[in-house]
């Protein structure tokens, strides 16, 4: 009840049923309109949409040898390894921002030691590591990497292992069963582990704002920004907000024949 | 011959993996290295060892109230969560009735939703109640939260248990009620413990949706957020977050190796 009445409440937002201004006022499509026709929400959110693609494919291509080399390779400490692997997931997230922001900055970590080694002159910092795109990105690839490997896992692990020896008999090559029968038999785990992780970048806003700067901006600054201090809109931010809710809920219906979260959450 | 990898290819897996987990916690190194450096400014060269911001932090008294008030939330969070999430856990797994796939599909729909959203809509929702922001609000939200990963980890320990157990109990003259305390819950309480320890610890590190339903006081995690704004708190700042993320590292070991241990022992005796 708590979940659903919020998101209605929104949605009368969005058609100026309730207002954050008192007065008299009525139904309209007006927000919607100007959403549509403005053209600066819709290309933040292209620009979201593609920052998060990019950070979950990338991760997703990292995680899964990984996933790959915990569940097949027949180490007897996997789950020793998968619990090393995931424990910063499980630790606070705002810490570990945190960390990259003292890594990253013009007098962090990495400036300082290059300025120590005499590497880089002082007057000229990498300024690009810390508020950028490609800060943003590193940080939330940084913060996910371990929970991506997890639906991956799950889904290598419950693979019979004979049916690669029945390749391998049959004469295919490694590579060959690899492409034949192992990655189609993960997929589900790997667009699971995809989608857990593009569904909450994209409506990111704690990381963008400590370390993105104004290129690394997104679309939740933007939500976040009609309800904040200042100017706020609440009927426009409702929009936004309505809008996102409606992507996310249909990418959840198209993804959720892949999805089975028990096995995501129970290892 | 192993037809998954060959040896060649075990050997790079495990060099690539060795990477990453390096990568994974060289940060929280860092950060363990620079909370202990006599320096304002957290660079190289270091400058040499210090306690200085670990007392700084225990004397700061706003960040010990942010601690505490996230703790009040945090406890009282995981314990309605967990609360709900057994019961809505015992009627997924051991009732039948109409719109089931519904209802779950909604008590789960919290884990897809963006924070921020949620956030707002609470935001609103309260606004139009005429509700004012504070503790209860915030553990409201977390609860909604919390409650998905609860019932994750308790369905699929309930639908180990052997339901002839129950049935036996009742047989013998059991309550529900009754039933309930003496075989589900002690066979289901591993479960609990886990899903009481994913609720605390969510909840205690939740910025998102206590950010905007918090009203004036601070929690934990948005403590930090504004401290990260003013450089001359960075270094006990950096502090508090060694002590953090030690102390939940450590519980999350322990906690893994709890259950397992729990799990295995109570499968032995049934």
């Amino acid at each position: 009840m708590f979940f659903v009445l919020p998101i209605v409440i929104v949605a009368l937002y969005s058609f100026n049923v309730y207002s954050l201004f008192p007065g008299p006022h009525g139904f309209t499509f007006d927000a919607w309109r100007s959403f549509v026709h403005n053209h600066i929400y819709i290309r933040l959110f292209w620009k979201s949409v593609k920052m998060s693609l990019i950070v979950s494919a990338i991760i997703v291509a990292l995680a899964y040898p990984l996933a790959y080399y915990l569940a097949l390779s027949g180490t007897k400490r996997k789950y020793i390894l998968l619990l090393l692997l995931i424990a910063p997931f499980l630790t606070s997230y705002l810490l570990r921002v945190l960390a990259w922001k003292v890594i990253l900055g013009d007098q962090g970590v990495i400036n300082s030691f290059l300025f120590w080694t005499g590497l880089r002159s002082p007057e000229h910092p990498l300024s690009q590591l810390l508020y950028s795109r490609f800060a943003v990105m590193l940080v939330l690839g940084y913060i996910w990497l371990p929970f991506v490997a997890l639906p991956i896992f799950v889904s290598l692990e419950s693979l019979d292992k004979r049916l690669l020896e029945a390749a391998s008999d049959l004469g295919a090559s490694r590579l060959r069963a690899f492409w034949a029968v192992t990655l189609p038999l993960s997929l589900p785990g790997v667009i699971a582990a995809f989608f857990f992780v593009f569904i909450p970048t994209l409506g990111e806003f704690v990381t963008p704002s400590l370390v993105g700067g104004t290129t690394g901006y997104m679309y939740g600054n933007q939500i976040v920004d009609l309800f904040g201090a200042g100017f706020p809109d609440w009927e426009t931010g409702s929009v936004l907000a309505l809008f996102l809710i409606i992507v996310v809920a249909v990418l959840t219906i198209v993804f959720s024949r892949f999805l089975q979260p028990q096995q995501v959450a129970t290892d | 011959m192993d037809p998954a990898l060959s040896r060649n290819g075990a050997w790079v897996l495990r060099g690539f993996f060795a990477l990453v987990v390096v990568f994974l916690y060289a940060p929280i190194v860092i950060l363990l290295i620079f909370s202990f450096n006599n320096s304002a400014v957290p660079s190289f060269p270091l400058s040499g060892f210090t306690l200085h911001w670990y007392h700084e932090f225990l004397v700061n008294g706003d960040l010990r109230a942010a601690l505490a008030t996230s703790a009040i939330i945090a406890a009282l969070t995981s314990v309605g969560a967990v609360a709900l999430g057994v019961l809505a856990s015992i009627a997924l797994v051991r009732s039948r009735f109409r719109g089931k796939a519904l209802v779950s599909a909604l008590l789960l729909s919290p884990l897809v939703i963006p924070y921020v959203v949620f956030g707002i809509s609470l935001l609103l929702l309260f606004h139009t109640l005429g509700v004012s922001n504070g503790i209860p609000t915030v553990v409201i939200g977390h609860i909604v939260i919390t409650l998905p990963y609860t019932i994750l980890v308790l369905v699929p320990r309930l639908e180990q248990l052997d339901p002839a157990l129950g049935e036996a109990a009742y047989d013998l003259g059991a309550g529900r009620l009754r039933t309930f305390w003496a075989i589900t819950l002690p066979l289901i309480l591993p479960a609990i413990l886990s899903a009481f320890l994913i609720a605390f610890t969510t909840s205690f590190d939740e910025y998102a949706v206590a950010s905007f339903v918090i009203g004036t006081r601070a929690t934990f995690p948005i403590y930090l957020y504004s401290a990260l704004r003013f450089p001359s708190q960075l270094p006990q700042v950096i502090a508090v977050a060694v002590v953090v993320l030690v102390v939940s590292l450590t519980v999350i070991v322990a906690a893994e190796v709890g259950r397992r241990w729990a799990e295995r022992r109570v499968s032995l005796e049934v």
